[in-house]
């Protein structure tokens, strides 16, 4: 069992700068959780307060039901992957895998064993003799993780450890950690700005901001919930499409969302969940998603400005008279002229629109008060 | 993986150097003018201070007197008699034993000092106070060597401060300067002491180089401070101290005579005659000699260069680090 528990973590600098309010976070055993969110958000100091790098300032951390705020890192029993590799330099590959169990004084045959066993594992058995200067980024990352792995840790942290790498090499280390994470089974937390990475690797994502947790979910309940507009912003590619001005309406028991004068008769879903926390006619910010835009139907319509053929799809840059519209389109069975200039009618299927109260930026079917109050917001659940 | 292994196999192979173009060359120079322009000063002042005086050292192959123009159609050339004169010269062992012993026990003391203290100080966890030690400690680089000798004497004269202390608790007093086993112990502190913090500079300069996350992942492994001093910070500044270390031993026979003439008296002339006090003494005082002068100093320097070489082959032999 290799549980890690936040209790309202907090960081303080000297400088009396608060990177960190409140995190409340209970990371099961052999989860694989994924901490995101644009620089200066406090994802890493989070992390970094997990490791024991960086002091706990307020707030309670258990890590296998052990509260160990006040534990030495090394004793801890985690093991951290760093952005840069952070290998040594002077000391081969070989050495830089066996250094923390030679400072634990492990026998040599079992040093030897662990160090061979884990080479295996990452495929770089070949450059043991080498020094890390002589190796490409990918490998020396295989050797960061190589050295995390070698400590058969509780939990195995990891802080941007794709971020240096170029884009091809990046997928592909990818798909090696979802590998790994198969082979070695343990509670991974892993610290990126990257949401494609926190969507493909994680079973659940941590979406942090200015210190505070905006929501925790996994990766459908993030892009499908968002519980707010910088969630919803945040999540997914290209950027949702936000209206804003737009109205929801009751009328006559049924609930619409008025989008630049167009009315949409929200979803099943949608009527019940706004049925139940008793919604009124109010002004919202509506949401919807590149991919959720259907076009050469509708009532809505928009001059393309650029339109950029992806082969599979459309990636459509049009204006209405107030907003920026960008939609992904599907090439197949596409019959209208979406060339550059043209004028394109558009509409979506009403049940994906998502809204946004526009005075708290917060979504009016997701947002769950209780657990935001909690510091761990989740999106909220409905009992139909 | 594999193709990368070949490129790195394959490292040493390197393509035949072309030969630069006239056309090359013209661009080249109207490139980089700016920078060469810069640079211009400064080879200048080394071209007139440092070449253009090697020229002097032919008269230590002449029967030279104060006055004589260098090449004349009068110069008596006299070929290796200067150095022959030196070598059976009865001075000639101990000037340099007195000389070799100062530098020896100097570089040995002097050498590692720094280094030690620019570990300590970037191991010390407050930063403020390692900044206000490394202040401290460069300090008495500033010091002006007549001053320093003068606050020696105050300290270990007959009637200086250690002098006192002993008397007060009905010890002898004692004259350090006129005893020759107290010079080289004074003269090697006195100048460790003025300059440990001084050349500290460069290494804690090198430390700052280091990557934070090294440490971290030290930590993190388990290691403990000296651990971390060990095993990140020493091999961090591994290349600077190689090169210092070629450099130091390239000046080892190149001490002054500065401080060894103001710390000099007659008790203890027969360990601080140093070969520069005795090029000083025979170039320029009393019926100077100055082609014999010359001799000594150029013989000295052919040592400094001859163990420059040597230091610059070892560290390149059994490191990656050398001066060329």
């Amino acid at each position: 069992m290799s549980e890690v528990v936040m209790k309202g973590l907090k960081k303080v600098y000297d400088n009396k700068v608060t990177a960190v309010h409140d995190v409340n976070l209970e990371i099961k055993d052999k989860e694989f959780i994924v901490l995101v969110g644009p620089s200066g958000c406090g994802k890493s100091t989070t992390l970094r307060m997990v490791a024991g790098l960086e002091e706990i300032s307020d707030g309670e951390l258990y890590i296998d039901g052990k509260l160990v705020n006040d534990v030495a890192p090394k004793d801890r029993d985690i093991a951290m992957v760093f952005q840069n590799y952070a290998l040594y330099p002077h000391k081969t590959v070989y050495d830089n895998l066996a250094f923390a169990l030679k400072l634990r004084k492990e026998p040599k045959d079992v040093i030897d064993k662990k160090v061979r066993e884990v080479a295996e594992i990452l495929d770089i058995t070949q450059y043991l003799k080498r020094k890390p200067k002589a190796l490409s980024g990918g490998q020396r990352q295989r050797v960061a993780i190589g050295r995390a792995m070698v400590r058969d840790p509780k939990v195995f942290l990891m802080d941007e450890p794709l971020s240096n790498l170029d884009a091809k090499l990046r997928n592909q280390m990818r798909a090696e950690i979802i590998k790994l994470r198969s082979r070695i089974n343990t509670t991974f937390m892993y610290v990126t700005h990257d949401q494609t990475e926190a969507m493909t690797l994680g079973d659940r994502i941590v979406i942090m901001k200015d210190g505070y947790v905006n929501q925790i979910g996994t990766p459908q309940e993030v892009f499908n919930k968002p519980v707010n507009l910088f969630v919803a912003g945040f999540i997914g590619m290209p950027v949702m499409n936000f209206f804003d001005n737009c109205k929801l309406l009751l009328e006559d028991g049924k609930y619409y969302a008025e989008i630049r004068g167009v009315k949409f008769l929200l979803g099943d879903f949608q009527q019940k969940a706004l049925k139940q926390i008793n919604a009124k006619s109010c002004d919202i910010v509506a949401g919807i998603r590149p991919q959720h835009v259907t076009v050469g139907e509708g009532e809505l319509s928009a001059k393309i400005e650029v339109s950029e053929m992806m082969g599979s799809e459309y990636n459509i840059h049009a204006r209405t008279d107030k907003d920026e519209v960008v939609m992904l389109i599907p090439t197949v069975d596409l019959t209208t002229d979406v060339s550059m200039g043209k004028t394109i009618n558009f509409t979506t299927r009403p049940h994906l629109i998502q809204l946004f109260d526009r005075e708290t930026g917060n979504n009016i079917i997701w947002y769950d008060a209780e657990s935001a109050a909690n510091n761990a917001p989740v999106c909220k659940r409905y009992d139909f | 993986m594999e193709a990368n292994a070949k490129r790195l196999s394959l490292k040493k192979e390197r393509a035949p150097k072309k030969k630069m173009t006239k056309e090359k060359r013209v661009r080249y120079f109207k490139d980089n003018s700016p920078y060469l322009l810069m640079v211009l000063p400064a080879v200048l002042v080394v071209f007139l201070f440092n070449y253009l005086p090697i020229y002097g050292v032919l008269i230590a192959f002449q029967d030279f007197m104060p006055g004589d123009k260098i090449l004349s159609d009068s110069t008596i050339w006299v070929g290796f008699q200067n150095f022959e004169r030196f070598f059976s010269d009865p001075q000639f062992w101990p000037l340099m034993k007195n000389t070799f012993l100062i530098c020896i026990i100097g570089f040995v003391i002097g050498f590692p000092l720094p280094i030690i203290v620019s570990l300590m100080l970037n191991a010390m966890k407050g930063k403020k106070t390692a900044k206000v030690l490394q202040t401290i400690f460069n300090g008495p680089h500033f010091i002006s060597l007549v001053v320093l000798v003068g606050m020696l004497t105050l300290f270990f004269g007959r009637y200086g401060l250690v002098n006192n202390i002993a008397a007060h608790f009905g010890g002898e007093r004692y004259s350090y300067f006129l005893e020759s086993s107290a010079f080289r112990p004074m003269y090697i502190l006195s100048s460790n002491w003025q300059d440990f913090g001084w050349s500290a500079i460069i290494y804690i300069a090198a430390l700052s180089n280091v990557d934070p996350q090294q440490h971290e992942a030290a930590i993190l492994d388990g290691a403990t401070r000296f651990q971390r001093v060990m095993h990140v910070d020493l091999p961090a500044i591994m290349p600077m101290v190689s090169v210092m270390l070629i450099m130091s031993i390239g000046g080892l026979m190149g001490v002054g005579y500065e401080k060894a003439l103001l710390m000099q008296t007659d008790g203890n002339l027969a360990v601080s005659e140093l070969i520069s006090t005795y090029v000083y003494k025979r170039g320029l005082t009393g019926v100077p000699d100055q082609a014999y002068a010359t001799a000594i100093g150029l013989f000295n320097s052919i040592i400094n260069v001859v163990l420059l070489i040597i230091a610059n082959t070892t560290s390149k032999k059994f490191s990656e680090n050398s001066l060329w």
